[in-house]
């Protein structure tokens, strides 16, 4: 197949003669194998390079535009936030926290280190990111209310890609609610590949939401590489539907004991949207344990995938983990895969994992309708029924609301 | 109110309910009896509109065909069916259900929808009437709840929704004493002189406590006997078994 990019280390701006060839060299090796197809195991369900063919034409990295459009924060939700605007922090605000707790500052690109070299769009990352943030929480400090990260976009973005790295570092005891906010209501196609790197110290506390707010031409992929240190704590909320196309890949290293992750995700896909949740989870130490919730419905000609591995290391003794999978399939065209792994060697562990799917129940959809509730309304009330299944571990009760809303405007197909 | 000439109902080839007529007026408290498969509940599933029988005969409800009615129109023309069997919906919150019928059926009748508040004080006035417990309104619908705290449910349902026509189907299953009566009690404050009650049953025992005007029984798919009250008490000496 044609090579449909145009990829130039020269565009980007401000560089060291250093960093250029640093930064050609994981050009270099991406260009090797390109955008990965459905011939590469970790992306058999969703054929990069050809869904990249079919969308685009030349894809570019030269993006020019930076000015900060004016923006909206959201109203009624007591929050600190982030704007970025391509990647790039235009505005950040902590009205409600202390600001000395709390460090912000453009993403060091020269500090990364160790590509993985079999991940080609990390590779590409590595090469082409911009913008990007770090934040840093110090040791203790509560953040008193949720952060939003705004991820706005310009207007001009038609067959470019965005490449962005963020590292979040949550030191000692410190916890942080994190909502990483998409607003594209563009009709343009444009690809985000991002890299976030997320560490958490003993003891602290990260809860992590995704969000798409809008239907959006964008096509997107999001690596997140999380470690845990003991008896810290690590959540994360998917409920990012909308996009074209969507990959999450989480990998999450459960790295001393009590170290504990989970996954919810409420995914409710439209037309021929289609997302994929890959994760791996792996158990490195004791007395881990972690939890993942997937749930899909598919209407029209849409797509789920979820790939699910769980890794238990020999000394990783006393792991919990579980795993579950539940599609709903609404449309006869939709489709889901899932693909469901245990690799455990560890003889004293809990494990379990479990994936169905199935269509929607028309005895149940039939009970509402004799309660004078339009099928279609019905429908809409056992989506969401389905759905919000994802959102019961939240304690937080002004979150959950929030939630428990982008949900119901997600399932109303925005 | 009702008026059925003729009924013919099939499913999956198979004729189940042969050639019914039934008369209901408002104010009549009419029971169906009869013994398992003689389509009792067929009966109930078809006036509810549920897909999937063939329909023959006429079946008329306040001047209206019902055949060309949705089930949600027809309960919002004043229909309901408290079923067999309620059904267990998971994530569905019993408040947040039970507003949205309400407010469906409301402004199909061209009234003003409820807001959360108002909806609230009525619905919690609504289960103290009938002994439910609030909590049982914030949890998800049916899920977990006995067959009593159902079944109570469904009768709740019923007096929010305010119906003319309110089908019962096997109500009493599955009730202790103490829950039949108070289902008893919440079907007999809310009978008048306007709506009527087709009361689907097995047993005299709920006939006990509301009393109806007639009692059919239903056999192999038609009514083969109509009578007054005492025709139950008669029926649990001798059975079904010599009447058809």
């Amino acid at each position: 197949m044609k090579q449909n990019y145009d990829f130039d280390i020269e565009k980007i701006k401000n560089l060291s003669q250093e960093e250029k060839v640093s930064r050609q060299k994981n050009l270099d090796l991406f260009y090797e194998s390109g955008f990965p197809s459905k011939q590469v195991e970790d992306w058999k369900f969703t054929d990069l390079n050809l869904i990249f063919n079919k969308n685009f034409d030349n894809i570019s990295n030269e993006v020019n535009s930076e000015s900060s459009k004016e923006f909206k924060v959201i109203e009624n939700f007591e929050h600190n936030f982030i704007f970025l605007t391509n990647g790039k922090i235009i505005s950040t605000n902590f009205d409600h926290e202390e600001k000395s707790k709390i460090l912000i500052k453009d993403f060091n690109q020269e500090e990364v280190k160790n590509i993985d070299p079999s991940n080609t769009l990390a590779l590409l990352n590595s090469a082409l990111a911009f913008g990007g943030f770090s934040l840093e929480i110090t040791k203790d400090y509560k953040l008193k209310k949720p952060l939003i990260v705004y991820n706005c976009f310009s207007q001009d973005l038609k067959n470019k890609i965005l490449n962005n790295k963020n590292s979040i570092k949550l030191n000692e005891g410190s916890e942080l609610t994190l909502i990483d906010y998409s607003d594209n209501n563009t009709q343009n196609n444009f690809i985000k590949n991002t890299v976030d790197t997320i560490s958490l110290d003993q003891n602290a506390i990260l809860k992590n939401v995704l969000i798409q707010n809008s239907n959006s031409n964008g096509h997107f992929y999001k690596y997140i590489k999380s470690s845990l240190e003991g008896g810290s704590n690590y959540e994360n909320y998917i409920l990012s539907s909308g996009l074209k196309l969507n990959k999450i890949e989480i990998e999450i290293n459960l790295n001393k004991d009590n170290s504990s992750c989970s996954i919810y995700s409420a995914l409710n896909l439209l037309e021929d949207q289609h997302q994929e949740i890959k994760t791996r989870i792996n158990h490195n130490s004791p007395n881990c344990k972690s939890y993942q919730k997937i749930k899909n419905v598919l209407n029209d000609k849409s797509k789920g995938i979820y790939q699910g591995k769980i890794f238990v290391e020999k000394i990783a003794q006393k792991t919990d983990a579980y795993q579950l999978s539940k599609a709903l399939i609404v449309s006869d065209n939709a489709e889901f895969d899932a693909k469901p792994e245990l690799e455990i060697y560890a003889d004293d562990v809990k494990c379990s994992h479990g994936s169905t799917s199935g269509s929607i129940d028309s005895d149940a959809v039939h009970y509402l309708m004799t309660r004078g509730i339009s099928k279609k309304e019905a429908v809409k009330l056992l989506i969401n029924g389905f759905l919000n299944e994802a959102l019961e571990k939240i304690t937080n009760n002004e979150l959950k609301i929030f939630l428990e809303k982008i949900l119901e405007r997600q399932i109303n197909g925005h | 109110m009702l008026k059925i000439t003729n009924l013919k109902a099939t499913i999956n080839e198979k004729l189940i309910l042969k050639g019914l007529d039934l008369d209901i007026k408002p104010g009549e408290v009419h029971a169906i009896m009869g013994p398992n498969g003689s389509g009792k509940s067929t009966l109930a599933n078809v006036l509810s509109g549920k897909n999937g029988y063939e329909i023959e005969g006429e079946i008329s409800f306040n001047g209206m065909d019902l055949n060309e009615l949705k089930t949600e129109e027809r309960a919002q023309k004043g229909i309901f069916l408290a079923f067999q069997y309620p059904l267990e919906i998971p994530g569905v919150n019993t408040n947040i259900f039970l507003k949205t019928s309400l407010n469906s059926v409301r402004k199909a009748r061209g009234e003003k929808e409820l807001d959360t508040l108002t909806f609230l004080k009525l619905i919690k006035e609504k289960a103290k009437e009938l002994n439910i417990d609030e909590k049982f309104l914030s949890r998800q619908l049916n899920v977990g709840f006995s067959g009593g705290e159902k079944k109570k449910n469904e009768i709740l349902q019923m007096k929010l929704l305010e119906p003319k026509l309110s089908i019962l189907d096997e109500t009493d299953s599955g009730l202790d004493i103490d829950a039949l009566r108070i289902v008893a009690d919440g079907v007999n404050s809310y009978k008048n002189k306007e709506n009527a009650f087709l009361i689907i049953t097995h047993y005299q025992r709920l006939l006990d406590y509301i009393k109806p005007d007639f009692i059919h029984v239903l056999s192999a798919g038609k009514i083969v006997k109509t009578g007054s009250a005492d025709l139950g008490e008669q029926l649990e000496k001798t059975g079904y078994a010599n009447l058809s």
